[in-house]
């Protein structure tokens, strides 16, 4: 559903700030959701009327799961914990201290993003399978704590909750209670639609996507996580809290581990990363459980119990492996089948940019904090050891700024280590990295990144499940501020459409504006390639590290990346690189490093290199072939 | 732009349309057609029942007696030529499920009155939601806080208090002076390591020591351990089945020799599947249903007793538990208010708190400020042997 | 006092043991497939359920553990193959809503089957016996020789066999595994017969006193999942170490403290020890990142 109406340039369309509903998608999907909810009620048989109650509750939490399942590619086990805590300190506060409802809710959805945010700090260092598993432990240790402690009413919980009062109308029926909860889930669906387009949600796509890429274009990826697992505990708690209110009772039962299973169930049905998949999926499986309570008992009879689980267990392995993307990818296919459905838009965005050959692309901005000629990046001692091997050994190397320095070497010399070393993917077994006067080995790569540090990948790290501006328009990330919260309440359509902007004017200059709102996976080798360096470029870097940039190009390609370099390191940019194409790097170098065997045998310019008997004897000495072949491409370009 | 527009304009017209058309408001607390609280159509009992999760060897003969009588009462032509509809929804053990079927019984099902749970933690989530509403509720389970204080809750299970003093008296009588209490850590056991502390204290008797168990337990290896390190001299288990009886077969596996009494919590055959031999010569004070076959000929409940014996073999093949003898008083008592006072909530609850029966778990007198209308007299103690109970005290 | 304290060692040795089994089926899949399976404890569970209905409807006690630990091991191979096998990339992600996947329907057909309550297998032969006060029941027995005969067994196979070494050298290396002479294919197959098995096994010894139940699984497995924690994840014999550890402190913490936090016991050593030392959890460095 999102996706084939999601605005593909929010900013270009106005550059208006827009509060609440960001683009047209979402007002109309919230409009239809709200018409329905105000119709059920006069319509629907009371047993229809409670699942749809439910379902509204649940599709609270399901929307936090699916930002922090879909958005942050984190599992939690545990979200039915803090469903519990929400439920549980709202119901405390209305019974134990007649606080008023809006006090005691409020309290209620902090208790849980507090408690989220004690156990996300060391939790979230996590990855994967133990955070999963050490959620799920959440869960029960909550479960346990409510079942344990007096004030939480032990096995019982705490009942007699009363029914609140809204402008003096008590909500004591289900259709009250409706229209009561309505207005919240939407606010919810709003402000985690808005998350997932803002910087912050794109940001952790591309975490999704690579989470080595994201960090090194500044991306701190611990934070964001941390922050979208205290939102989603955000969400979790306002179920709690409408939860109570509608059951009138909190029991452990709502700490659940089934509960949290049903939860992530809503999530994986809906489809993972869609804000509107999470609210389908949360009715889909409140009809589904009630439907199977009904169906199951009738085929085998005397089954009676959780007997819906064998329908939740069926759908999520059969969604797993038939229909990994949900709801959201059947709808998406689906619509995209009718014939009057349109293609997305053109983007309006291309339109704007005369596509000429034979203009000169303008340049995209580089930062120079240092004069040509000081050096930027300085390596003392570096050396990575694995066990016994030495992959780097004692690296010492000077980069004077504004200038292109070429690294090369036999495969296997350690080139790359050397620049996981330097970008932060690695930490130095000995040695340094000092750049711009900081200390940056052994931190985090978007430490780096922070400090005008960015960097291309040998093995391509493409943010596949975006668009080619998308990714280029993460290359910005660091340009921009507006947080989560900005983002949530949609209030940086200004800050978003300048960078677009940007995006767009980067890739005119490697002459990729074609491509620019094809989806990045689509795109051939050697474009994804150029992409990499478009984005690496969009950080307005002061230093560029390239690992193999010409790899997979084409001639004509190789000429525009070649000659754009020139061009960046004119206008003071300092770049290294890694190349295999030792001509290319000859010609574009004003210095070159030579690594073997982890070892820098050679460093100067370009000429002197080439006539360094060390360097003849690395490359001979490896393979003779190959060797050979780059000792006469060598002479041919003499 | 047009379209965009008749989109929006479509789903207000189909709204306005359905609230002019004037549909049925019942979801908004309107009143339903069928609901008026007048004398006629179908009379609605609700029921919820512990049937699955760890109440159900409770639960399932609940939900079988209900059945059985609603039928029969049918069969017979209902109250008053009006027919009797029951609706029992499960709770699965869990306080939340009773409460959301009571709302529901509640809201949609529009019940006049309502029977459940069957354990005394679902009970007390329900009380609340019953008395909001106003609808009397006749609760199956134990614990006397489920009544006390209470305009419209009743309940048909001897009061825990009248069977502690049932065990406590005996205690006495043997000379036990320090007794231990292995205790369901859910509603069931709450409040009871108190009244052994209240009652005891008149009787020169001491709790040494209390220890709990969820009643999903399977392993009690430490809580016999610290009840064999303890220097009690009886050891009082209060649980229902499965948990008690295992907890009696642990108690004996880890040779805590010390005699042992257990609640009426564990009246049914679950007692002996889950405990085995370990059971023998185990005391509980219980209903008379149990040891029907050793009464005195002339006791007054023994005729109910045997016939509702009779009916319930003839219709599941098998012999009715203590619970199921709960839910048959529970029947009993609120068919037999609506047979006199009708389906009016207000007359209904006060024909209630008079409502004198014959049961099978005791005589019952209820008052307005009694709504358990047991005492001591509704219980016996009987001692297990191989399978079976023999009554030692009447 | 003393006594307390060796019943408490003994029943949370005996506990430890069934922890330990499942550890070690956690790992045998982790080292191969990179995948938590979340079912694992419900292995155990069908295995306990299946022979109690084997036993109760007449089998001979051996022969009706036999069958359900075989029947067992061919559900986790029918696992692998039906399930995990078709998923082409196995991310963290998909392989935990997955193996979640086939734990709660192997939950709903138990409860299908055999009803919500719970069920044990009758005891093994064997008699109790009585040292000082200390009174160790013969199941107690049973359970510890089960992880001593099994455990050990498992352990010998993965460091003295062709097909063990190989089967190490996968999590390490697919190719090197291949070398040695098993396709990965036959690894992880094999991987989820190992956890079927020795699931299976925990399952029918535990069940005559610990009872077997339809939901019982998760919690059991998350156990299991500690113990293997506490081993780093890795190593069969630490897991099995930090399981018996585990079920002795979750017997203290029962008989000291209060019987209701035994779990929770559990799960903040989980947490501890994931807070303290994240980075010693991850089964390979984060070494070979780009």
């Amino acid at each position: 559903m999102t996706h084939a109406t999601t605005p593909t340039l929010a900013g270009t369309r106005s550059l208006r700030t827009r509060f609440w509903a960001n683009n047209k998608s979402t007002l109309i999907g919230c409009g239809v959701l709200v018409a329905l909810m105000i119709v059920v009620p006069f319509t629907a048989s009371s047993s229809v009327m409670n699942i749809v109650v439910f379902a509204m509750i649940f599709a609270l939490p399901a929307i936090g799961l699916n930002l922090l399942m879909g958005l942050a590619g984190q599992v939690s086990l545990g979200q039915a914990a803090f469903f519990a805590i929400g439920a549980y300190t709202h119901a405390i506060l209305l019974t134990k201290l007649d606080l008023p409802g809006p006090v005691a809710a409020t309290v209620g959805v902090l208790a849980a993003m507090l408690v989220a945010l004690l156990v996300g700090l060391p939790l979230m260092r996590l990855r994967g399978h133990y955070l999963a598993l050490a959620t799920l432990g959440l869960g029960f240790i909550v479960m346990i704590g409510v079942r344990e402690w007096d004030v939480t009413g032990r096995t019982t919980g705490i009942y007699g909750i009363s029914r609140p009062t809204v402008l003096g109308i008590p909500i004591d029926n289900s259709g009250f209670f409706l229209w009561f909860v309505t207005p919240f889930v939407v606010i919810g669906l709003i402000l985690a639609l808005n998350l997932t387009h803002s910087r912050a949600g794109r940001a952790l796509s591309a975490v999704n996507d690579s989470e080595l890429a994201a960090e090194s274009l500044g991306v701190n990826t611990y934070a964001l996580r941390l922050k979208v697992f205290v939102l989603s505990a955000g969400f979790a708690g306002l179920g709690g809290v409408f939860y109570a209110y509608q059951v009138a009772i909190v029991s452990p039962a709502t700490a659940e581990f089934h509960l949290s299973v049903s939860i992530l169930l809503m999530v994986v049905i809906g489809g993972l990363g869609s804000v509107w998949g999470a609210v389908a999926g949360a009715f889909l499986v409140q009809f589904l459980g009630e439907g199977m309570r009904d169906v199951i008992p009738a085929i085998f009879p005397g089954a009676t119990g959780e007997v819906q689980l064998l329908g939740y267990g069926i759908v999520l392995i059969l969604v797993i492996l038939l229909l990994p993307g949900g709801l959201h990818q059947a709808a998406t296919t689906l619509w995209q089948k009718l014939p009057f459905a349109g293609k997305r838009p053109p983007g309006d965005a291309h339109a704007h940019v005369p596509e000429d050959d034979t203009t000169i692309p303008q340049l995209p901005a580089v930062s120079t904090p240092v004069a040509a000629g000081e050096p930027i990046l300085v390596l003392e001692g570096l050396s990575k050891r694995y066990g016994g091997v030495v992959a780097v050994n004692d690296v010492n190397l000077t980069v004077p700024a504004g200038s292109i320095l070429g690294l090369i070497g036999p495969n296997g010399a350690g080139k790359t280590t050397c620049f996981n070393m330097i970008s932060g993917a690695l930490t130095p077994s000995e040695g340094t990295v000092t750049f711009l006067d900081q200390v940056i080995s052994g931190r985090k790569p978007h430490v780096a990144a922070a400090h005008g540090l960015t960097r291309t990948f040998q093995n391509l790290q493409v943010f596949t499940s975006t668009d080619v501006v998308g990714n280029v328009y993460m290359g910005r990330y660091r340009k921009g501020s507006a947080g989560v919260l900005r983002g949530m309440l949609g209030l940086q359509s200004g800050e978003q459409s300048t960078h677009r902007a940007a995006s767009y004017e980067i890739l005119q200059s490697m002459k990729l504006s074609d491509a620019a709102d094809d989806s990045a996976s689509d795109l051939s080798f050697g474009k994804q390639r150029i992409m990499e360096v478009c984005r690496a470029l969009a950080a307005e870097p002061a230093l560029l590290l390239l690992d193999e940039p010409m790899a997979g190009l084409s001639g004509a390609e190789r000429e525009v990346m070649a000659e754009l370099l020139r061009r960046l390191r004119t206008a003071g940019l300092t770049i290294v690189l890694v190349e295999h194409d030792v001509a290319q790097v000859m010609s574009l170098a004003d210095h070159v490093a030579v690594l073997d065997d982890g070892v820098l045998i050679a460093y100067g310019d370009p000429e002197s290199v080439r006539n360094d008997p060390a360097v003849v004897v690395a490359y001979l000495g490896t393979d003779l072939d190959e060797a050979e072949a780059e000792l006469n491409e060598l002479e041919e370009h003499a | 732009m047009k379209k965009s527009r008749l989109r929006f304009i479509a789903p207000i017209a189909v709204i306005t349309a359905l609230v002019l058309a004037g549909c049925s408001t019942s979801n908004l607390g309107g009143t339903a057609k069928d609901d008026p609280a007048a004398e006629a159509g179908p009379i609605k009992i609700g029921a919820v029942l512990d049937v699955t999760g760890v109440g159900a060897s409770l639960g399932v003969p609940e939900q079988n007696t209900l059945t059985m009588l609603a039928k029969q009462l049918n069969d017979d032509g209902g109250i008053d030529g009006r027919d009797v509809e029951l609706t029992i929804i499960d709770n699965q053990s869990t306080e939340d499920g009773a409460a959301k079927a009571t709302s529901k019984l509640i809201e949609s099902d529009k019940v006049d009155i309502i029977i459940g749970a069957s354990r005394t933690g679902p009970s007390l989530a329900m009380r609340p939601i019953a008395e909001a509403a106003k609808i009397p509720m006749i609760s199956v389970a134990a614990n006397v806080a489920i009544v006390e204080g209470s305009k419209w809750v009743f309940k048909t299970a001897q009061n825990d208090v009248v069977v502690l003093e049932r065990i406590l008296d005996d205690a006495e009588a043997k000379g036990y002076t320090k007794l231990a209490l292995v205790r369901d850590a859910s509603g069931f056991g709450e409040g009871v390591a108190e009244y052994i502390t209240d009652l005891g204290a008149e009787r020169g008797i001491t709790l040494v020591m209390t220890e709990a168990f969820e009643p999903s337990a399977t392993d009690f290896t430490p809580q016999m351990t610290n009840v064999r390190g303890s220097d009690s001299d009886a050891v009082i288990i209060w649980g229902i089945n499965p948990s008690a009886g295992l907890a009696q077969k642990a108690y004996v596996q880890l040779s805590v020799n010390k005699p042992v009494y257990h609640s009426h919590g564990i009246s049914n055959q679950a007692f002996f599947d889950a405990a085995g031999d370990a059971a023998n010569g185990v005391i509980a004070p219980m209903g008379r249903l149990l040891v029907a076959d050793q009464l005195a000929a002339d006791n007054t409940q023994r005729e109910v007793i045997e016939q509702f014996q009779a009916d319930y073999n003839a219709a599941y093949g098998e012999q009715p538990s203590g619970f199921a003898g709960h839910a048959f008083d529970a029947w009993h008592i609120a068919v037999n208010a609506i047979e006199a006072a009708g389906t009016d909530a207000d007359a209904l609850r006060g024909e209630l708190e008079s409502a004198q029966w014959t049961g099978i778990s005791g005589v019952f007198q209820m008052t307005a400020k009694n709504h358990s209308g047991l005492d001591a007299t509704a219980l016996i103690l009987a001692e297990a042997e191989d399978g079976r109970w023999n009554l030692l005290k009447d | 006092m003393l006594t307390d304290f060796l019943q408490l060692t003994v029943a949370g040795l005996s506990q430890g043991s069934v922890y330990a089994l499942l550890a070690v089926g956690l790992i045998a899949v982790y080292t191969v497939r990179h995948v938590i399976n979340i079912a694992q404890g419900e292995f155990a569970m069908l295995a306990g359920l299946g022979s109690a209905w084997l036993a109760a409807a007449g089998m001979p006690l051996l022969l009706a553990i036999l069958v359900a630990i075989l029947s067992v091991t061919l559900v986790a191979i029918a696992m692998e193959r039906l399930i995990i096998a078709r998923v082409k990339k196995l991310t963290p992600l998909t392989s935990i809503i997955l193996t979640l996947g086939v734990s709660t329907l192997l939950q709903a057909i138990m409860l299908l089957a055999w009803g919500p309550e719970a069920k044990g297998v009758p005891l093994f032969p064997g008699t109790n016996i009585l040292i000082g006060g200390v009174s160790i029941r013969s199941q107690e027995f049973w359970m510890i020789g089960a992880l001593v005969v099994v455990g050990g067994g498992i352990v010998l196979f993965y460091e003295k066999s062709r097909w063990g070494k190989a089967l190490r050298a996968c999590a390490e290396q697919p190719v090197a595994a291949r070398i040695v002479g098993i396709s990965p294919v036959t690894a992880s197959v094999l991987a989820f017969a190992i956890a079927g098995f020795v699931g299976g096994v925990a399952g029918v010894v535990a069940s005559p006193i610990y009872l077997s139940l339809w939901s019982g699984g998760v919690l059991l497995g998350l156990k299991g999942f500690v113990a293997a924690v506490l081993g780093g994840f890795v190593s069969f014999r630490a897991a099995i170490v930090g399981a018996l550890l585990l079920g002795v402190i979750e017997a203290y913490v029962a008989g000291y403290v209060s019987s209701g936090l035994r779990d929770g016991a559990a799960f903040l050593i989980l947490i501890l020890v994931l807070v303290v030392r994240p980075q010693g959890l991850v089964l390979k460095p984060t070494a070979v990142r780009v």
